[in-house]
């Protein structure tokens, strides 16, 4: 095997242990059959590991040759497309259910509450997630001018946080979930996550630790953010009692009020430290090498990263206003949103300045478009974001589609915007191949994107402004004007139009696949060797 | 001066700090941005200073104002409830027979009950007030309980099979399921029941159908199978069926019965909403008085 540390082996064969008879405890003692089943894939994937382990640890000893690993960020490109693949998929399957209700085809497990966690987890976590680790192993050791710490680690990051979306998107349907928005998963499939996370944080401060720079640089900044906070929501927002081994089912921790605090804490700083942080980091990389500039403003990048990492985790309580959380909570959170809007800004405006001295790139070069155009729905998002907060604008936003499309404005327009960008300068470098198959289909997927995603907001602002108005009617005597049920006529032309634009995304996204498949198929680069000086690590 | 270098097409410095080929300017934060980072921190204090907001160890600051969210919502709710009392007077109290004769009403408030109706009835009802399987038409003048206006209210105010402790009881028996009569007879009942509302069937089975209509089934819908307003048993010579009137509906009724459910509205809307949707069903039915 590859030269590599002893002591992370045994630690990293000791967690796979205790996987392994988790598992078997599952499938042995489960009483429900995609609970057992979902303990035959934790078995398999943590008895397959300790075999690849062993296999390893027999092998002859070499050296760690003096290269960066790609390896698993090819991996993670391939699981984040697979993964926005079903997430998109099952995403527009449900916009049209929801024009057209009978679609579910009244079988149990299509109907929308269990089908829209399979939708919301394999775009965030599926393709958002997956994406932030492939981008995030590439940058780290190119920033650092370091190879990954760990041999081992990466690998079982991947595997096991695909492992955990795999439980996640299947056991959904079959009605497991413990009703957590964006952290529905069950007790078992949360720890192992948290097992996995642990790993990832160890291997990226240990990668980091390495580094042959001065400084630390500002994409790592963000990709430590995301690391760190998102293992300190997951672990309060998922304590919870598991009834049994025997079953999947537990009880939260928190009840009432605290539990809905707990779960928008969790759910907004999701937002903010996946969605938001964790992009940022892969802007901070992949812009300024796309563009060949330097960054803005040093000082910008400062002001963006410590505004939004001290204020999201503020924020949350925005998501509760006018309910029975107390008012000075609500406050809070609303406050330090207003602040908020002037940090994420810093940000829009350092990338998009960054620009300067390369825009003819945007015309020419479909994933600096990409980019550009992600930058610019981060600027509204965060702006809509901000205003929504406001209580009295809450209370025309909240409970309706201005909320989804909101959602999406930042979903469909910044997050996956920014990875395509990203990917489609990533996919040629890692698979050392010339460039992408073809600039054309790329614009073609970059104007199917950005038709589909205007489409979609621009029909729930509609939908959502709307309903909002009906709900809020009243005649001279103080009756309503409309039903509710009138409101819900209202919106199936809007519907149908999102139905349409998540399509046309869709398609984009397929065509994009498609690009990238025909890019890593295709010829190498004459010219293999990878150019950036790497500095010999001393053997541990 | 420190000898930065300097990007040639800005021309700002750069910090002198390098990552696999990325470099950073120098630039300042723009006046603009610090401005309104300084104006969006008022902003929050102001909302500090006049609002609730930041927590101590055993209470909170609450803010100037004194607002409470609570106060206002139980304001608002009190402000409406009035305006309510006063618009929907007529129907605050008051004999239902009384508000059903009076002709003025249905002019005046028709369009405002038509959204309490949809708001609360339609889900089962539909819009048009004329059902679907398993939900009775409320216009086609055919009532289970009567169509006088203190059955209809008592129906909406207490249920059928609900949870209320005066529910209506209404159950059709499941006669094939639970082995009260074979399935060839439920086959002949079911030409027999055909045969009263003189849709097409075997007159010979529905002829052998008749003795066990009249044993099993005469009791709830009387011996000529017209029902009954005292246990809502539904007239079955007539066009209205609540589970469709065709043989193999019927023949499900019959073997598996019947116990369709409407949920008792007492406490979930008040009194005067309750009238209201009485009347609206009244001027709404085709034998509605007028």
């Amino acid at each position: 095997m590859l030269n590599n540390n002893t002591v992370e082996n045994v630690l990293v064969l000791f967690a796979l242990a205790i996987v392994l008879v988790g598992g078997v405890a599952i499938l042995g003692w489960g009483v429900p059959l995609a609970y057992v089943l979902h303990g035959w894939m934790i078995a398999i994937f943590a008895g397959w590991g300790l075999i690849w382990m062993i296999a390893r640890m027999n092998e002859e000893v070499r050296d760690i040759p003096l290269e960066y690993n790609d390896k698993v960020t090819r991996y993670g490109v391939l699981a984040a497309l697979f993964w926005a693949l079903v997430g998109f998929t099952v995403g527009d399957i449900l916009a049209w259910q929801l024009a057209f209700p009978t679609l579910n085809g009244d079988v149990f497990w299509s109907n929308f509450g269990r089908l829209r966690p399979v939708h919301t987890s394999a775009v965030i976590f599926g393709f958002g997630g997956n994406a932030l680790i492939a981008t995030s192993f590439y940058v780290v050791q190119r920033t650092s001018r370091a190879r990954m710490a760990s041999e081992t680690l990466p690998w079982m990051v991947f595997w096991g946080y695909n492992l955990f979306m795999v439980l996640a998107a299947t056991g959904y349907p079959l009605g497991i979930t413990q009703s957590k928005e964006y952290a529905e998963p069950e007790w078992y499939a949360d720890l192992l996550l948290l097992v996995v996370w642990v790993g990832y944080l160890a291997l990226y401060l240990k990668t980091l630790s390495r580094r042959a720079e001065p400084h630390i640089y500002v994409a790592n900044w963000y990709y430590l953010a995301f690391i760190v906070v998102i293992a300190m929501l997951h672990t309060v927002n998922n304590l919870s009692v598991p009834v049994s081994i025997a079953y999947p089912k537990s009880y939260s921790l928190f009840s009432g009020t605290q539990d809905a605090m707990t779960q928008w804490w969790y759910g907004h700083n999701a937002v903010g430290f996946l969605l938001t942080a964790g992009f940022l980091g892969m802007l901070y990389y992949f812009l300024p090498k796309a563009v060949n500039r330097p960054i803005y403003s040093y000082r910008m990048s400062i002001v963006g990263f410590w505004g939004i990492t001290f204020l999201y985790l503020w924020a949350g309580s925005h998501h509760l206003h006018y309910t029975a959380l107390p008012d000075w909570v609500q406050y809070l959170g609303m406050t330090m949103s207003i602040i908020l809007l002037v940090p994420s800004w810093a940000s829009v405006f350092n990338g998009i300045l960054t620009i300067n001295g390369a825009w003819d790139m945007v015309r020419t070069d479909p994933a600096v478009r990409f980019m550009m155009v992600a930058i610019l729905f981060y600027g509204l998002s965060t702006f809509e974001g901000s205003f929504m907060a406001i209580r009295p604008v809450n209370s025309l936003s909240h409970y309706t589609d201005w909320t989804v499309g909101h959602v999406h404005a930042g979903a469909l327009g910044w997050v996956a915007f920014i990875t395509f960008g990203a990917l489609y300068k990533l996919v040629p470098w890692i698979w050392k191949r010339e460039g992408v198959y073809s600039l054309r289909l790329e614009a073609w997927h970059f104007w199917l994107a950005l038709s589909g995603t205007l489409i979609y907001v621009g029909a729930m602002w509609n939908s959502g402004i709307t309903q909002s108005l009906m709900w809020q009617t009243y005649d001279a005597d103080g009756a309503f004007l409309f039903s509710f049920l009138d409101s819900v006529i209202a919106m199936h032309p809007y519907y149908v139009a999102r139905a349409i634009g998540g399509l046309l995304y869709l398609i984009g996204a397929c065509i994009g696949a498609y690009n990238i498949y025909m890019t890593v198929s295709g010829p190498k680069k004459a010219q293999a060797r990878e150019a950036g000086p790497l500095v010999p690590q001393p053997a541990e | 001066m420190s000898m930065k270098e300097k990007d040639p097409v800005s021309g700002t410095d750069l910090t002198g700090h390098e990552w696999d080929g990325i470099k950073e300017l120098d630039t300042p934060v723009p006046w603009a941005a610090r401005w309104a980072l300084w104006i969006s921190i008022i902003i929050a204090a102001l909302y500090w200073v006049f609002y609730p907001s930041f927590p101590s160890v055993r209470n909170y600051a609450k803010g100037m104002l004194g607002y409470s969210s609570r106060a206002e919502v139980a304001t608002a709710l009190q402000r409406a409830d009035a305006d309510r009392e006063m618009t929907f007077a007529p129907f605050a109290s008051g004999d239902i027979e009384e508000l059903a004769a009076d002709p003025t009403l249905e002019a005046r408030y028709s369009a405002s009950i038509s959204k309490l109706y949809a708001d609360n009835c339609a889900a089962c009802h539909r819009n048009d007030l004329k059902g679907q399987v398993g939900f009775p038409n409320l216009v086609d003048g055919h009532w289970l309980w009567s169509g006088s206006p203190e059955e209809i209210e008592a129906t909406i105010r207490y249920g059928i099979n609900g949870q209320h402790d005066d529910t209506r009881i209404a159950q059709m028996l499941a006669f094939g399921a639970d082995g009260m009569i074979d399935m060839q007879q439920i086959k002949e009942v079911t030409e027999f029941v055909l045969s009263l509302s003189r849709r097409q069937h075997d007159a010979t089975a529905a002829e052998n159908g008749r003795l066990a209509f009249e044993e099993n089934c005469a009791a709830c819908h009387g011996e000529d199978g017209r029902g009954g307003y005292e246990i809502g048993a539904p007239d079955l010579g007539d066009e209205s069926w609540i589970y469709g009137g065709d043989r193999d509906a019927i023949y499900h009724s019959i073997h598996f019965g019947r116990q369709g459910v409407m949920p008792a509205w007492d406490g979930r809307l008040s009194d005067a909403q309750i009238r209201m949707l009485t009347l609206y069903l009244l001027w709404n039915s085709e034998d509605a008085p007028s």
